[in-house]
């Protein structure tokens, strides 16, 4: 009861009507920015900050803009997976899977309506859990040491080769070439250069915004370039906008995903360096696995596909807030940029946070809850204005997206050098979708392999070398099991569907030919 | 040979004719670059001295600050030499880190002379702490347990193998008698805060650090500290027994400060130093330090270019002792 | 068969990338692993996954005429060199330069593309220069 009431202290300081004006602003500011590929929350709350100073604003209602960006942003970076098959960041991609199939059968409307939900119902139950469940979860977050980590992210490689492509053997390359370009750069151990062959550029390593807009946007121009060329015009096809709303019985029958989603995002979220991509994987993956077992409608614009990674990815970005302010531990890039913000002004987070500056801790949730709701409310009725998108044909709307990705990155990095990256990201996309490699493990094993690979070396230093410690514990015991029922399960059950499928398809055969 | 070095003679001399001609210096969207996450030391140096020269008033724009982790400080030291070499606006976080790993050679051809070190504003101690239920007490019984089998004790440290972080615990053992302390059980962490979450959660036995990153979780009651590394007990914190009374004789300072690029003109660094020294007579900047745990120590010019080539120097000849490098 | 290609390339790489791992330089004092021991793992992930493509190669993809890989070809040249010239010649003009080329080569109508060309360039500068305020590329008119 206490912790109500001092949420409700924390209602009285956000509610003026100044912070609502700046939580509205913040809300269609972040919408925009996610939406654009090439800039992600992480980068829309950094380019606010400055903003917020230079504007003389308060820690409170700079924290209510700010968080507002962040959730907005997230919100926004679903629209173009769903209409461009696009993502508008990392997080996002796994809302392409089914998001973008969904479209395409001429249900954008239903989708964006129902991903608006889900990320609604995510961010919601995670911003509960942060204010009711805080310091236990920091426990949570402490049960994982090196190993237990490691094992996570090899549980992340091992479930994906099941749902990425009809051929494991090839997700497990796309992880490879991810993992392999994430080694590039200073090693974080020693300092000893990896991979860079004297540039410069490469000291940092390859940034995964350069990957992804190369390897999602470039690549969509490329491959429609292709297809225009073969003949069909990019305009020839007018998408469907269909009903907005989707149907009460849609939305009941993704409900219990909500739930089993919600709780994966928001642990994925809680523990440091996983954070809203992992958290927004693990839930496709997992939820998968157990409601689509025989692979069928899972990417073919299943909603409980575009609901799983869209509550997983919100309830991470509500959970990434718990290491950040009880630990003073980012999470996550946008997580890093809201701590910077906190020290700046003045407000070390902490273990002792929640009793220093409670004022803080509690308008800060607050104002997340009145993001999020601001942003339900904006987010339905655009849904209408987002679809129209849609009527511009594509021939010029797919320059147009793509080129605004490439200037985002190049906005932030000044780097030309990244711009040709890119470029080689997107022939490479290209040829990748054309052998049907999948492109997502390859972002999974940028953004991950870094922490993989040094949380193993922890792992070993701590048990002098005994690979044991890999299966030390429980945690990492279970965490195994899961990876070995996700790589396998769907190695067997492929086989046994594509058995049935070739019976029914000699059944039909056999039909015919009589 | 000879045409190229006329060719960069000429140049230089154009150079300084530019640099000359523009009198008065004032800075212009200023840039400081923290080689780290947000949260760890370089960071508070930087987050600090934007606060205060815009505060102050010495700079008109307000500074932005900008995170670059990465080889322990290498990334962005290799992005100043090579890519900034004569910007005028950028500052970067500095530390004995900084001048440690220069004398270790982990910034790949790195010399004191790449870069123009500005000056220090403070130093604090480092300290080693265990977890609040951890079997030791006091330093002694961690280091009777070293002695017995140096791998028994895992150290978390913020940063790379072989960093100041490192060299802490490596002196206290050979100060307690172990004969190869390269054989001490180190675990690298990105950032302070990490290494504590490794104490926090069990993984390793200890944590070295400096004392500002562990005060948030002293006074939380989660971590207990064996011994500060400075020549007497902190004011603040008397309970707190130094390293020096347990018969440890190691003082381990970390200086704070900052440098910037070394072709930027002398007008800017000039300027830049001047800046530092009106922001270290401020006493709302005093006053955060001592927040912080941190006491003043202040070398300007002449004097912080004789200071940092001494502190490499003595890193040096104590890596070599120690024995990690030849 | 293109599967059998794309894996011996996949394989050729791997083992250029083993071997540049085997040159990773070991500071005086490393940790256990190192760093060379996770390169090395994952060249053999990437060995062995090409290899696997070579074994059981997929059904071909349906690749594309001459004609379609020149287009694909020709609009990499034009990106690459926008890349290469963008400081040089300024944001707003070679954004809407390499824009209008990609619209054109999509289908659109050639006097229509120079408009869609120059409304994102200027649609862009506006957005991310003058109102997020991030820096664009400026060239010799300052802008």
């Amino acid at each position: 009861m206490e912790t109500l009431s001092l949420l409700a202290g924390g209602f009285a300081l956000a509610f003026t009507a100044q912070n609502l004006m700046l939580a509205l602003i913040g809300c269609f500011i972040g919408t925009i920015v996610g939406a654009l590929p090439g800039l992600g929350p992480s980068n829309g709350v950094a380019i606010l900050i400055p903003i917020a100073f230079s504007l003389g604003l308060g820690p409170i209602p700079s924290l209510i803009l700010l968080c507002s960006v962040y959730y907005g942003a997230l919100y926004g970076s679903r629209i173009s997976a769903i209409l461009l098959n696009i993502p508008g960041d990392d997080a996002a991609m796994m809302t392409c899977l089914d998001g973008h199939p969904m479209a395409q059968k001429g249900m954008p409307g239903q989708a964006l309506t129902l991903s608006a939900i889900a990320s609604f119902v995510g961010a919601f139950i995670a911003t509960w859990g942060l204010v009711f469940l805080a310091p236990q979860l920091v426990k949570i977050a402490l049960l994982f040491g090196p190993a237990e980590y490691f094992v996570l992210y090899v549980m992340a490689f091992a479930t994906l080769g099941g749902i990425m492509s009809n051929n494991q053997g090839k997700a497990l390359f796309a992880v490879a070439v991810g993992l392999a370009i994430a080694m590039v750069g200073s090693d974080s151990q020693t300092g000893s250069q990896r991979f860079t062959f004297g540039q410069i550029y490469l000291f940092d390593g390859v940034s995964f915004l350069v990957a992804v807009v190369g390897l999602f946007a470039l690549s969509e121009v490329f491959y429609f370039l292709e297809k225009h060329h073969s003949g069909t015009r990019g305009d020839a096809k007018q998408m469907k906008i269909g009903k907005l709303m989707p149907k009460w019985s849609t939305i009941k029958s993704c409900i219990p995903t909500m739930g089993r989603t919600t709780v994966i995002g928001f642990i994925c979220g809680v523990l440091p360096g996983s954070g809203a991509t992992l958290g927004s994987f693990l839930s496709y993956s997992l939820e998968k696995a157990t409601v689509d077992r025989d692979g069928k409608s899972f990417g073919t614009g299943d909603p409980r596909g575009v609901v799983a990674p869209e509550v997983g990815n919100n309830a991470a970005a509500g959970g990434s807030l718990v290491p950040m302010l009880s630990l003073g531990i980012p999470g996550s890039g946008t997580t890093a940029i809201l701590l910077a913000l906190l020290l700046q002004l003045n407000i070390t987070p902490g273990p002792l946070l929640f009793s220093k500056n409670p004022d803080i801790v509690w308008s800060l949730i607050a104002s997340l809850f009145i993001a999020n709701v601001m942003l339900l409310v904006m987010n339905v009725p655009l849904v209408g204005i987002f679809t129209r998108v849609l009527l511009v044909p594509t021939r010029i709307m797919m320059p147009i997206v793509a080129m605004i990705s490439v200037v985002g990155v190049y906005s932030l990095s000044g780097s030309t050098v990244d711009v040709m990256t890119m470029v080689g990201f997107g022939l490479l996309g290209w040829l990748f979708r054309k052998l049907d490699v999948p492109i997502v493990p390859i972002i999974l094993g940028i953004l991950l392999g870094n922490e993989m690979e040094v949380n193993l070396r922890r792992a070993m230093t701590i048990s002098d070398g005994e690979w044991s410690i890999l299966v030390g514990s429980p945690l990492a015991i279970i965490l195994w099991a899961i990876a070995i029922t996700g790589f396998l399960l769907p190695v067997i059950l492929g086989r046994r569907v594509k058995k049935r499928m070739a019976a029914e398809l000699n059944e039909t055969n056999a039909a015919s030919d009589t | 040979m000879n045409l190229t070095r006329i060719g960069a003679f000429a140049i230089a001399a154009s150079v300084a004719g530019v640099t000359t001609a523009s009198a008065e210096f004032k800075a212009e969207s200023p840039q400081c670059i923290a080689p780290s996450n947000p949260g760890g030391g370089w960071d508070f140096i930087c987050r600090t001295t934007a606060k205060y020269l815009f505060d102050l008033g010495v700079i008109e724009d307000s500074m932005q600050v900008t995170n670059m982790s990465g080889g322990g400080g290498g990334v962005a030291f290799a992005h100043v030499t090579q890519e900034r070499n004569e910007d005028n606006n950028l500052i970067v976080a500095a530390s004995m880190s900084t001048s440690a790993r220069i004398a270790q050679g982990i910034y790949e051809g790195a010399e004191q002379d790449d870069v123009h070190f500005l000056a220090t504003f403070g130093a604090e101690y480092g300290a080693i702490a265990v977890n609040a239920d951890s079997k030791y007490q006091t330093l002694n019984e961690m280091m009777d347990d070293i002695l017995a089998d140096p791998k028994s004790v895992g150290i978390a440290g913020g940063s790379s193998v072989g960093s100041f972080d490192h060299i802490k615990p490596m002196l206290l053992a050979r100060e307690a008698g172990l004969a190869d302390v390269t054989q001490m059980k180190y675990v690298s962490y990105s950032g302070g805060g990490e290494a504590m979450t490794g104490l926090l959660s069990g993984s390793v036995e200890a944590l070295s650090g400096d004392f500002s990153e562990m005060l948030g979780f002293l006074e939380s009651g989660d971590i207990r500290i064996l011994a500060i590394m400075g020549p007497e007990r902190l004011k603040n914190f008397p309970d707190i027994p130094t390293a020096k009374e347990q018969g440890y004789d190691v003082i381990g300072a970390n200086w704070r400060g900052l440098y910037m690029p070394a072709g930027a003109s002398d007008e800017a660094k000039a300027f830049w130093s001047n800046a530092i020294q009106t922001m270290v007579a401020d006493p709302g900047f005093q006053g955060t330090l001592e927040a912080a745990a941190m006491a003043p120590f202040n070398n300007f010019g002449d004097d912080m270019y004789n200071f940092v080539a001494g502190s490499i120097e003595d890193v040096t000849k104590l890596s070599k002792e120690i024995g990690i490098i030849e | 068969m293109s599967d059998r290609i794309f894996g011996g390339v996949g394989l050729a790489l791997a083992i250029f990338y083993i071997w540049a791992a085997s040159t990773i330089k070991l500071t005086f004092m490393v940790d256990l692993v190192g760093p060379r021991t996770f390169p090395y793992i994952i060249g053999a992930g990437l060995a062995l996954t090409s290899v696997y493509m070579m074994i059981r190669p997929d059904d071909e993809p349906d690749w594309p005429s001459a004609g379609g890989v020149m287009e694909i070809l020709a609009a990499t040249v034009v990106m690459l060199l926008y890349g290469r010239f963008l400081p040089e010649v300024g944001f707003i003009v070679s954004t809407a330069l390499a824009t209008a080329y990609l619209t054109w080569r999509l289908g659109t109508l050639p006097q229509w593309s120079v408009v869609v060309g120059a409304s994102t360039s200027v649609g862009i500068y506006i957005v991310f220069h003058l109102i997020l305020g991030l820096s664009l590329a400026k060239g010799p008119l300052g802008f």
